[in-house]
């Protein structure tokens, strides 16, 4: 068991050196007090909503009067034209506005008739509340895609959407916060590997019969072990600032888990391709700052254009925040996040073996 | 590069920085392949057989390695247990070590607050620990204060004939002391390779007379250099070397100058001045 004993003496350099405890936990632990105080507590939210139907057909009406109606977080005003509704905008009186345009209900109907269709509203709203603006979005997104009956992502369309409960900005925001936690797992799975090699300590592990597997295996374990603890802890931060979660909480923390055996894993590519901690340091910033942001740890990827959204695709974060969300803010079961999981475990054995045929690479290079 | 180590030999590798001293104990090692030929650790391949090749050596590096915020017990028993040997008898191992290493009273403090001196005796246990047939020690005394080197060479003196090991230092007196045969290398090459009376005798093909003298006039000092080309004069000593040296006539001489000699002696030869001479007295760039 040479792994667990690495692993042991890891763990132990890590929670024997304050600062790099420090960062692990307490970075990411001010991200979420920040955010707790800014936006905990009174929590319910409500959005006012100009609506304005150009479209004056039944099936227009249905949407607005029940669809829309029906979802409580949205107080819903009918205006008479785009001007007006504009107008209403601008003084305040809504903080946003959907144009529902002619067409609308021809479209929907095509949508059931199970032919092709091209529905398009037009959404007017504050863009410069990001958080704000994308819950709108998802929202009302969701919405139309109920009502629509489109085939939407399987992520939605085979569990139940809690929508229509008291989603909290915490609920959405603390999501994000968990999986930017797990993010800086990269650099930190970097600097403990990348510290031993310059230090000169790899060289010596190195000169025991001990197989490459064991040594990232060695590594991993106790990155997980301090990871399933920052879990724990931000879940129980989050719940404390008002964070409610609808899904099955074991199912979140198996996302989470995965996110974090992706993080590390990605730390040790990085670590095994470094020369010096200067270089991991730089390499896993620059990997893991836009990595955030491409997948909408801070606010919702719909607001960003379809080409950057689909370059968060290709990396297990976006997945495993959409994945989180849905589970906590709408309480979807695992069939609606399989897909995600599915990607996490790809993301994560593909890094991880990727990390045990560099570093054995490496070894003797 | 040629070399056979024999079992339970002290073999000391001396050569200027870059020479290829840890890249020679990197090979053996097999922490880094060798980009042409082989090597053979108690029969091992270290090119097809690295794992065989780790299970029977030790190694401490030239720094001092050692897990910062482990204390010494810690990391002599992850070593221990990395080498494959059980938690108790990792245990054991560990204990036995810092006792031999003077290190109970510290044994449970983090490494980071012990001294250099401690470090490296700690660093050696470490390569000694779970008992291998053979020992890379590059460098093990470097930076240490002369007790602490002169405790580190007794004890690694009584290993020798236990086990094989392989010493790479800079320091000529540590060589000497301790070595069994010495190869000096340059430029990845082995330059001259035997005992350290076979490698100072080797440099006497010149030899040096050093004479303290009083009354050495400028007429004096002007004789003595059209004499001898290759002489040094610093106040009253002056040191005389040549390829054909002979004593009586080198005093004779000296005395005729009408210099009062006081001493005089063959300066015997150091394996500093075998160095040299092999590894040329110039830093290369």
């Amino acid at each position: 068991m040479r792994f667990l004993s690495l692993a042991i003496r890891n763990a132990k350099e890590t929670y024997r050196d304050p600062l790099a405890l420090g960062f692990l936990i307490a970075f990411p632990l001010l991200f979420m007090l920040l955010f707790g105080a800014a936006i905990g507590g009174n929590s319910d939210f409500s959005f006012t909503i100009g609506v304005v139907d150009e479209d004056n057909t039944e099936i227009s009406g249905q949407f607005i009067n029940q669809a829309l109606a029906d979802i409580p977080v949205f107080k819903i005003t009918v205006f008479e034209s785009a001007s007006q509704v504009t107008e209403g905008l601008k003084n305040g009186n809504v903080e946003s506005a959907l144009i529902v345009p002619a067409g609308f209900g021809e479209e929907i109907k095509k949508n059931w008739q199970n032919q092709d269709s091209d529905i398009v509203l037009e959404l007017i709203y504050d863009e410069s509340d990001l958080t704000f603006s994308s819950q709108l979005i998802s929202t009302v997104n969701t919405a139309v895609k109920n009502f629509a009956r489109v085939n939407i992502p399987i992520t939605i369309h085979t569990s139940h959407i809690n929508i229509g409960s008291k989603v909290s900005q915490i609920d959405f925001v603390a999501p994000g916060i968990i999986i930017f936690g797990l993010l800086i797992m990269i650099p930190t799975s970097a600097r403990i590997m990348v510290s031993d090699k310059e230090s000169g300590f790899m060289a010596r592990l190195l000169a025991t019969p001990t197989y490459p597997w064991e040594f990232l295996a060695g590594y991993s374990i106790s990155m997980l072990i301090i990871a399933t603890i920052q879990i724990i802890i931000f879940i129980l931060l989050g719940i404390a600032f008002g964070m409610n979660i609808f899904g099955n909480i074991a199912l979140a923390f198996l996302i989470f888990f995965l996110t974090a055996i992706c993080s590390i894993s990605i730390g040790m590519i990085i670590a095994a391709l470094s020369r010096s901690s200067n270089q991991a340091e730089a390499l896993c910033w620059l990997i893991s700052m836009p990595l955030a942001i491409l997948s909408g740890v801070w606010f919702s990827r719909e607001v960003m254009p379809g080409y950057i959204q689909l370059l968060g695709d290709l990396f297990p974060y976006s997945h495993a925040v959409s994945a989180a969300r849905i589970v906590i803010i709408r309480g979807a079961g695992f069939s609606a996040v399989s897909d995600s999981i599915l990607i996490l475990i790809a993301w994560a054995l593909v890094a991880f073996t990727a990390g045990i045929l560099l570093f054995r690479y490496k070894m003797r290079a | 590069m040629n070399l056979d180590i024999r079992k339970g030999e002290l073999f000391a590798l001396l050569g200027p920085n870059g020479s290829g001293k840890t890249t020679t104990i990197k090979m053996l090692c097999c922490l880094l392949k060798p980009t042409h030929g082989t090597a053979r650790v108690l029969g091992f391949d270290v090119n097809k057989e690295s794992r065989a090749v780790k299970q029977v050596i030790g190694v401490s590096p030239q720094e001092t390695t050692i897990s910062e915020r482990l204390n010494p017990l810690e990391n002599l028993e992850l070593i221990a247990r990395l080498r494959g040997v059980s938690s108790d008898k990792a245990r054991e191992w560990s204990n036995k070590m810092v006792e031999i290493m003077g290190l109970e009273s510290r044994s449970k403090d983090q490494v980071r607050k012990l001294s250099g001196g401690m470090k490296r005796r700690l660093s050696i246990a470490m390569a000694l620990i779970a008992d291998p047939a053979i020992v890379f020690l590059d460098e093990p005394t470097l930076g240490l204060d002369p007790q602490s080197r002169r405790a580190l060479w007794e004890y690694i003196a009584g290993l020798k004939g236990e086990k094989t090991i392989l010493l790479t230092t800079h320091y000529m007196e540590e060589a000497d002391f301790l070595s069994d045969q010495i190869a000096i290398m340059d430029s990845g090459k082995i330059k001259d390779l035997g005992t350290a009376l076979d490698l100072k005798t080797r440099s006497l093909d010149k030899r040096t007379i050093i004479i303290h003298a009083w009354n050495i006039t400028i007429k004096a000092i002007d004789q003595i250099r059209e004499k001898y080309p290759d002489v040094t004069i610093n106040g009253s000593n002056i040191s005389i070397t040549g390829s054909e040296l002979d004593f009586k006539d080198v005093t004779d001489y000296i005395h005729g100058t009408g210099a009062i000699i006081r001493s005089a002696y063959f300066k015997e030869p150091s394996l500093e001045d075998a160095y040299l001479r092999i590894t040329g007295r110039g830093l290369s760039a």
